[in-house]
């Protein structure tokens, strides 16, 4: 993956991680009409589809500002792979009975579908952390969000009136209790799918 | 894993280990797949919250931007599925007929054959912003004198490029060429989605003050993924 070469619609990934508006436009006019004809096609409407498509924008920008999201496929049938993927799913979600679904085009290619693959496992697990986030209790919260936000310790510490020591301390208990949960869901959720 | 382990993880990420502790603890990590698991969500978890935080700002721009390009992009479309019954087409061609008889009597194309301002759709947003309502109705009968204040009052609250666009064009229906342009060149600098509106415009200030090559200059310089640049092409083709 990592010697595979970069595909110049590389461009759109790098557009969107700068939010440049020309760029936003672009992948409007030419890969979201396709995107909207299949989930109107497949019971959803415009706006269903217009919700879709800002999703998955949200879900590249944070992918590409994280880890540098490198595309080593056309970003068309990434692009439309993604969107499709998610709107099946939320079919799936908000009803029981069976929905008619078009099979997968056959021209989908390997480093396509690992391109998404990746993209829906950094999806997933950005889910999995802000909700462990959300249990943590309100100090610890606070805490590394300033942590994250200000970055030196010694001014975080000021302003939560505590030692340099104790906001280090903290701060690396935190995210190990983060760490704790994430494991045991992790076990959890192995002991389901063996 | 125990307190001990995430202090230890946090020393050895910030490089705050000793060089005997830092060979102790990579020694760990091959040997113990627990301990290497642990560390590696922990390792995960800072990247995650750096991202999540560090870029906060960031995203709330994106998302604010994306919003707006998608408004403006399922609106053009709705736009444009008006479908005509057989009587319309005979009025429109009629009507295209009368245009088209004005046009070929002037010799050159004027301001008012390509002035078409949009509707100003700002507050349907619900938000209560009175000089917003006020500067939008009165945008949108063409009352473009008693327009101009309200947009004056509300881009000193706060300056927006939508808003700054909508002002401009205001303030070229009314002949305030000055101001217009130097709104207009502001927001053709930028780079919000009223970039390449805003450079029509400007070209069309041109246009109204008869100077027609600085308008052909302007034209130019759109791109052709603008999504009037049928516009800009019969503009520029009419200027030759």
């Amino acid at each position: 993956m990592a010697n595979a070469t970069i595909h110049p619609d590389q461009i759109y990934i790098d557009g969107l991680a700068n939010n440049d508006s020309a760029i936003i436009q672009s992948i409007y006019k030419k890969f979201v009409p396709k995107v909207v004809h299949y989930i109107r096609n497949n019971s959803g409407d415009e706006d269903k589809a217009q919700d879709v498509v800002q999703e998955i924008m949200i879900l590249l920008f944070n992918q590409a500002k994280a880890k540098k999201l490198q595309l080593t496929c056309p970003f068309d049938a990434y692009f439309f792979l993604l969107c499709k993927r998610k709107w099946l799913n939320e079919i799936k979600k908000s009803s029981n009975k069976g929905v008619t679904i078009d099979a997968d085009l056959p021209s989908i290619n390997e480093s396509t579908e690992e391109m998404v693959t990746e993209t829906e496992v950094f999806d997933e697990k950005q889910q999995l952390f802000d909700l462990m986030f959300q249990k943590l209790g309100d100090k610890c919260q606070e805490l590394l969000k300033l942590s994250f936000t200000i970055k030196s310790m010694e001014e975080v510490a000021e302003k939560l009136n505590v030692t340099y020591g104790y906001v280090r301390k903290k701060k690396s208990l935190c995210v190990g209790q983060l760490t704790q949960w994430i494991q045991e869901t992790n076990r959890f959720n192995s002991l389901k799918t063996n | 894993m125990n307190e001990e382990h995430y202090i230890l993880f946090e020393n050895y990420l910030s490089n705050e280990l000793s060089a005997e502790e830092k060979v102790n603890f990579e020694k760990q990590l091959a040997e113990d797949p627990e301990f290497a698991s642990a560390f590696e969500i922990f390792k995960e978890l800072n990247l995650h919250l750096e991202n999540k935080f560090g870029n906060e700002q960031e995203l709330k721009a994106f998302k604010k931007n994306l919003k707006s390009i998608s408004k403006e992009h399922f609106k053009v479309k709705k736009t444009k599925v008006v479908t005509f019954k057989p009587w319309q087409y005979v009025i429109a061609a009629s009507i295209a007929i009368l245009v088209g008889l004005f046009v070929f009597q002037n010799i050159n194309p004027s301001f008012e054959d390509y002035d078409n301002p949009e509707m100003a759709t700002f507050t349907q947003r619900g938000d209560i912003n009175e000089n917003l309502k006020l500067a939008q109705d009165a945008f949108n009968a063409k009352n473009y004198k008693t327009a101009i204040p309200y947009f004056e009052a509300v881009l000193k609250a706060e300056k927006s490029p939508e808003i700054q666009y909508f002002y401009a064009v205001s303030l070229l229906e009314e002949n305030q060429f000055q101001k217009a342009e130097s709104n207009l060149s502001e927001l053709k600098s930028g780079t919000s989605i009223y970039k390449n509106k805003a450079t029509w415009y400007l070209a069309l200030s041109k246009l109204k003050q008869k100077d027609y090559d600085s308008c052909k200059a302007i034209l130019l310089t759109i791109p052709d993924d603008y999504e009037d640049y049928d516009q800009v092409q019969e503009l520029l083709n009419e200027l030759d």
